[in-house]
């Protein structure tokens, strides 16, 4: 579809039109804290923020969902799926890092052991994301792994704010029915209008990860990791804000006879989270764990699903490690470090 | 001061008096400081202070038990309060560490700095000490505002600004005033007047925010069990799912856990990513306790936390 536009006057009526048919999810602020959430109408949604505290990850792999309940009665057991939708979706301004994080999770979820439960989120929703304001915020390094804050690509409708109207790119048949619904509020861009309207040009730091990997693999034994992991307090912080960690457990609530079965986050920066029931840790100290994060992010996940690096530059766990524990710093070393340690 | 404080660590690394350093470096950006270990004499020069230095870093000298030597660290004076614990709980002996004081003349929130500046800490370049205010930096342009309006809470009721048990020492405070009328439990007070039931709702809709990502107990200088009652499976005390029933009482369990034992310091209330309160449940546990047990942690070596002590004649009516 040709590029449109749409004032910014009639946004909200767009979306109030969208939340009529479709349950519409986007940011909001509550106490300080920016997060996706469903609204009513587009007047509870904040336009002001760079982007949420919990990425909105958590709308196709929620902290906590019921997965079945379960009754057992005698010798009888019955089980009750959970449905993990009511209605269709649309989730307005998610920003281009964590749309890059969804293809990376797909890879999880969707390839040959398909999740039933998230796969069923990510096709009932249309994904309208909205680019970046400009300049973007100091900690924000999404372009290092080829993210482009200003495009379309992996959401069904890209909005670009320049001035008195966003530009519309509507790049899939979902996102096209979407612009369908909000008749006579969108206009198609003058020939002026095509070259004029532009957003400007994202600046943003370029760390250098060209060898990372390899680089990366070769310092498994180091001493860095020791050092690194000392400030870490082991709290769950940065991968519960990390748009690509998916680390999960399962419990089961309630008495043997009635329960539900839950499945929730985990961390893998948990001193239990590698412990067996042997009582072995592979993982015993924050030295392993810490070492473990960033390899999976560089090195474990791009081998394993023949990706990029599994990290979007959102810069979540940067700013809220309490630690001050900085990824940007990590591939700083290690793109310094000389040599190969002994292995 | 940084440089008498680099000075003083390069001198200790190089006696060898101590095997690492604990200190405040800045981190990705101006207003954001981060802890840093020196482990090398050549990193000393990162090291900074000032009133963004705001963890407590007293936690970290237990993972520095097992060390052959001592393990360094800068403490301001209500971080000390948890070393004066830690060492009275019996976690790490007093001479394993080098503590060095420095004199703190009050913390910034950075919340509150947002909320009074209307812009974002990512903006703010510098702030600096001077004496009743700070001076900020925004985009080149220095405004003053009173310590009053950004302030962290604990420092409108600091009892010492610097560290009374040290090894060495920074300096001397600068008498300063805060234009403050505020009591030390007002924060309370006014929810403890709420009736029950509203004072339950209060605090179920702050923990429903929970992520349980326990930043809280691993910031906290108390929360040193070598197997904590959340991750224990066998028997499982509470489950792990993020559930409003579980929040709730993971928060009441920890609190529970540490009366007469939090010093206030304040970790908890600043790590969490979901803004609980936390201060202030933590500040009710210290009322009671200073109340029915004239008891404040922290404050000196030679008494012992009301709720791991007893006497012959305790009252037991409920055995």
């Amino acid at each position: 579809m040709d590029r449109k536009k749409i004032s910014k006057a009639d946004l909200g009526r767009w979306l109030d039109t969208i939340a009529g048919k479709y349950e519409l999810i986007g940011p909001t602020e509550d106490e300080g804290i920016i997060q996706f959430g469903p609204v009513q109408s587009s007047a509870e949604l904040t336009l002001e923020y760079a982007n949420s505290l919990i990425p909105p990850k958590s709308l196709f792999f929620p902290p906590v969902e019921s997965l079945f309940a379960f009754r057992k009665r005698g010798e009888e057991i019955q089980l009750e799926e959970t449905k993990p939708l009511q209605q269709d979706r649309v989730i307005f301004g998610i920003r281009n890092c964590d749309v890059g994080s969804l293809s990376l999770l797909d890879r999880v979820f969707c390839d040959d052991l398909e999740d039933s439960y998230y796969r069923e989120r990510r096709e009932r929703t249309t994904l309208i994301a909205l680019a970046c304001p400009t300049p973007p915020r100091s900690s924000c390094f999404c372009t290092t792994f080829g993210i482009d804050p200003l495009s379309p690509a992996g959401s069904d409708i890209l909005l670009t704010d320049v001035g008195d109207v966003y530009l519309v790119d509507a790049v899939t048949d979902k996102g096209e029915e979407l612009v369908a619904l909000g008749e006579g509020l969108f206009a198609p861009l003058t020939e002026g209008e095509e070259k004029e309207l532009q957003p400007p040009p994202v600046d943003m730091p370029q760390l250098d990860v060209r060898e990372l990997r390899e680089r990366l693999e070769a310092l498994w034994e180091d001493e860095y990791w020791e050092k690194l992991s000392l400030p870490c307090l082991g709290c769950g912080i940065c991968t519960y804000v990390c748009p690509t960690c998916h680390c999960f457990d399962i419990s089961d609530v309630g008495s043997t006879s009635d329960g539900v079965r839950y499945r929730c986050w985990d961390s893998c920066m948990y001193s239990d989270f590698a412990l067996m029931v042997s009582g072995e840790n592979p993982r015993p100290t924050k030295r392993e764990r810490t070492r473990n994060r960033y390899f999976h992010k560089f090195s474990t996940f791009p081998s394993r699903y023949g990706t990029g690096y599994a990290c979007v530059g959102c810069a979540r766990c940067l700013v809220h490690c309490p630690g001050g524990v900085e990824i940007t710093e990590v591939i700083k070393d290690i793109s310094a470090k000389e040599g190969v340690s002994d292995r | 001061m940084e440089d008498k404080l680099q000075e003083l660590v390069v001198e200790l690394l190089g006696d060898g008096a101590m095997e690492y350093f604990i200190g405040y470096r800045q981190g990705f950006e101006p207003s954001h400081v981060v802890p840093c270990f020196v482990t090398d004499k050549s990193e000393a020069d990162r090291l900074i202070w000032g009133p963004l230095c705001l963890q407590n870093l007293s936690k970290y000298v237990l993972q520095a038990r097992d060390l052959d030597g001592k393990v360094g660290l800068l403490v301001k004076g209500c971080d000390a309060r948890a070393i004066v614990e830690l060492v009275k709980q019996h976690q790490i002996e007093r001479d394993k560490i080098v503590v060095v004081g420095v004199p703190c003349e009050g913390q910034v929130d950075p919340r509150k700095m947002e909320q009074v500046l209307g812009v974002s800490m990512e903006q703010v370049t510098d702030v600096e000490d001077a004496g009743d205010e700070f001076l900020v930096k925004v985009g080149g342009e220095v405004s003053k505002l009173g310590k009053e309006q950004v302030l962290r809470d604990k420092c409108f009721y600091c009892k010492h600004p610097t560290s009374f048990d040290y090894d060495y020492t920074l300096g001397e405070v600068q008498p300063f005033t805060i234009d403050s009328e505020s009591e030390e439990y007002d924060a309370v007070e006014k929810l403890e007047e709420l009736p029950l039931e509203e004072r339950r709702a209060y605090w179920l809709k702050q923990f429903e925010r929970c992520i349980r990502c326990n930043a809280c107990r691993e910031v906290c200088y108390g929360c040193y069990c070598k197997e904590c009652i959340f991750d224990r499976t066998d028997p499982r005390w509470l489950d792990r799912t993020p559930l409003p029933r579980e929040n709730e009482i993971y928060h009441l369990i920890r609190a529970v856990h540490l009366a007469g034992r939090c010093i206030d310091c304040g970790e908890c209330e600043r790590v969490c990513p979901v803004n609980i309160p936390l201060g202030r449940l933590y500040k009710k546990l210290q009322k009671d306790i200073a109340e029915l047990f004239d008891y404040e942690a922290g404050m000196e070596y030679d008494t012992v936390p009301p709720l791991v002590d007893f006497e012959l004649d305790d009252q037991d009516p409920f055995l």
